[in-house]
C-alpha cells in the first residue's frame, strides 16, 4: 500500500505541476476574460515559481480562478448574504424578475457564465443590489419599488450582470491570497490527497470575506461603477430596453445613506457621464406594455 | 486503502489507458450514483444548453461515455449529459499510473484538489464551519427555471430583441 501511495502522490504531483499553468478547464492564452478563465489583478505576466510549503515542489502560482471556482465562491457569498436578508417566496415577482434578468444577462458580453445567471428577490426595504460572482444576482424588494418602470429594472440588472461580466468581486480576492490558495491546493493535495484540505477551507472563507466586503460592505472602486454604468447601457441597448432607464432611476436615487447608496453611490459626476453616454437614446418599442406588466407585479 | 481497486484485467487496463492518453471519450458500462442535489441532464456537455430534467439525488445512472468532465449517461432509457459535479465520488483515471500494472483510480475530488483550489469539497468543508449560512436558499435560487418558450414570449410580446 505504501508503493501505491507514493507513486499515487508522485502522479499527483505531476498533475499540480502540468495544471500549474494551464488549468484543466482550459488553456492557452485566449481563455481569460469574457470567455474563461478570470484573470487576477495582475495575472497576466507568469509568476516566479514558488515553493509550497511542504518545501518540496515549486508549483506556477499564475493560474488564475476558473469559472467553477468562481461559481463556488459566489454561492458562498450568496449565502452569507441570504443570512442577513431573507429571500422571497414571491414565484410571480421571482419569475417576472428572473425574465428581465435574464432577457439582459443573454446580451452581455458573457451570457453563459458556468452555471449560467440566476435572480433572487430579497425580501426587504433596503433598497439595493448585489452581483455574487458567478451569477447569482439579488435584488431587494425596496430596489424593485424604487423603480419606475421594466426598463429602469432592466437597468439595475444590466449593472449587475456587468460587475460579473467584469469580474468586479472575484478581483476583490488579492493576487496574494491567491498564490497562498494554490500553494496551499498543491502542498496539501500532494501531502493528504483526500478529504477537505483545512487550510483551503480557511483561505476559501477568507476569500468570501475579501469579496463580501467589496459588494456589500464597502462598495466597489469608482472605475468598477463607471465600467460597469458603460457596459450596462450596451447590453440595455442590445437587449431593446431603453438605455436612459439607468440616468433617470439614478437621478431619483439622490444620495448618501447605506444600502446602495453606499455601494453603488450615484454620484452627480457618475450620473452625469451615465446621462451623456445615452443621450441619443430613444425610448424602446413597446415601452407601454413592459411598463404595465411592471405596475402588474405585487411588490 | 481509499478507494484504490484494480481493474480485473490488464488487458483492459491498457485499453483504457491508451484512450485516455489519446483523449477518446471511454465507453464503459459503469453505473454512478447522483449524489449532489438540484443537478441536471443536459443535451450537450456543456452547461449553456437548457436542461431536459432534473438529475435527482439517488439516481442511479449509466455511463455511455465521457467527455471531459462530462458524463453521457442512460438513466430511464433515456439518453443525457451530466456533468462530473452530480457523481463527486465517481472514479476518475490518474496520468502517470498507465505504464504497467493495473490502472489505479483516485476520486475525482482528490485530483480537483490537486488542480483546482476551490471546490465542492472546499465549500462542503466551508459549510461545515459556518452552519449559520443560508446555502438552503442558494440551491433554490438556482433551481429556479425560466421555460425557454416562455422567455421567448416575454421579449417578444415586450418589443425586445431576441
Amino acid at each position: 500500500m505504501r508503493r501505491i501511495q507514493g507513486a499515487t502522490i508522485a502522479a499527483l504531483a505531476g498533475l499540480i505541476l502540468a495544471w500549474g499553468c494551464a488549468g484543466p478547464e482550459g488553456s492557452g492564452p485566449s481563455l481569460s476574460g469574457l470567455t474563461g478563465l478570470v484573470p487576477l489583478p495582475g495575472a497576466a505576466q507568469p509568476a516566479a515559481a514558488i515553493v509550497t510549503k511542504a518545501g518540496a515542489k515549486a508549483v506556477d502560482a499564475s493560474r488564475p480562478i476558473t469559472p467553477s471556482e468562481e461559481y463556488y465562491i459566489g454561492r458562498a457569498v450568496c449565502a452569507r448574504i441570504l443570512a442577513k436578508y431573507p429571500l422571497s417566496q414571491d414565484q410571480a415577482l421571482t419569475l417576472y424578475v428572473n425574465e428581465v434578468g435574464r432577457t439582459v444577462a443573454r446580451k452581455s458580453n458573457r451570457p453563459d457564465p458556468y452555471r449560467g445567471y440566476h435572480f433572487g428577490v430579497l425580501e426587504t426595504s433596503e433598497p439595493n443590489a448585489f452581483a455574487c460572482p458567478g451569477g447569482i444576482i439579488l435584488v431587494t424588494k425596496g430596489l424593485v419599488r424604487k423603480c419606475a418602470d421594466e426598463d429602469e429594472l432592466a437597468a439595475v440588472l444590466a449593472h449587475e450582470v456587468a460587475h460579473i461580466v467584469n469580474q468586479d468581486g472575484i478581483n476583490s480576492i488579492s493576487r496574494a491570497r491567491w498564490s497562498e490558495v494554490l500553494t496551499t491546493a498543491g502542498a496539501e493535495a500532494a501531502r493528504q490527497y483526500g478529504g477537505v484540505a483545512g487550510n483551503l477551507v480557511t483561505l476559501f472563507e477568507s476569500s468570501i470575506d475579501d469579496v463580501f466586503k467589496t459588494i456589500v460592505v464597502n462598495g466597489y472602486s469608482r472605475g468598477a461603477e463607471e465600467a460597469a454604468d458603460r457596459e450596462a447601457i450596451s447590453i440595455l441597448t442590445r437587449a431593446g430596453y431603453n438605455p436612459a432607464a439607468l440616468a433617470s432611476l439614478l437621478g431619483r436615487m439622490g444620495s448618501g445613506g447605506g444600502g446602495i447608496m453606499r455601494t453603488h453611490p450615484p454620484t452627480a459626476d457618475r450620473l452625469a457621464k451615465v446621462k451623456s453616454q445615452s443621450a441619443a437614446a430613444q425610448p424602446g418599442k413597446m415601452e407601454e406594455v413592459r411598463t404595465k406588466r411592471f405596475k402588474e407585479q405585487k411588490i | 486503502m481509499r478507494s484504490i481497486r484494480g481493474w480485473r484485467t490488464g488487458l483492459g487496463a491498457a485499453a483504457l489507458a491508451a484512450a485516455l492518453l489519446l483523449g477518446v471519450g471511454l465507453v464503459w458500462a459503469q453505473t454512478l450514483k447522483v449524489s449532489q442535489s438540484n443537478q441536471q441532464f443536459y443535451p450537450e456537455p456543456n452547461f449553456a444548453s437548457n436542461p431536459v430534467g432534473p438529475a435527482p439525488v439517488g439516481a442511479h445512472v449509466k455511463v455511455l461515455e465521457t467527455k471531459g468532465d462530462w458524463y453521457r449517461v442512460e438513466y430511464q432509457g433515456k439518453k443525457a449529459w451530466l456533468h462530473r459535479q452530480a457523481v463527486p465520488e465517481s472514479p476518475v483515471f490518474v496520468p502517470g499510473q498507465v505504464g504497467g500494472g493495473p490502472v489505479k483510480q483516485v476520486k475525482s475530488d482528490e485530483v480537483a484538489l490537486a488542480g483546482k483550489g476551490f471546490t465542492a469539497e472546499v465549500e462542503s468543508g466551508y459549510r461545515q464551519k459556518n452552519p449559520g449560512l443560508n446555502y438552503a436558499q442558494v440551491d433554490q435560487i438556482e433551481a429556479f427555471r425560466v421555460d425557454p418558450g416562455r422567455l421567448q414570449s416575454f421579449i417578444k410580446e415586450g418589443g425586445l430583441n431576441p
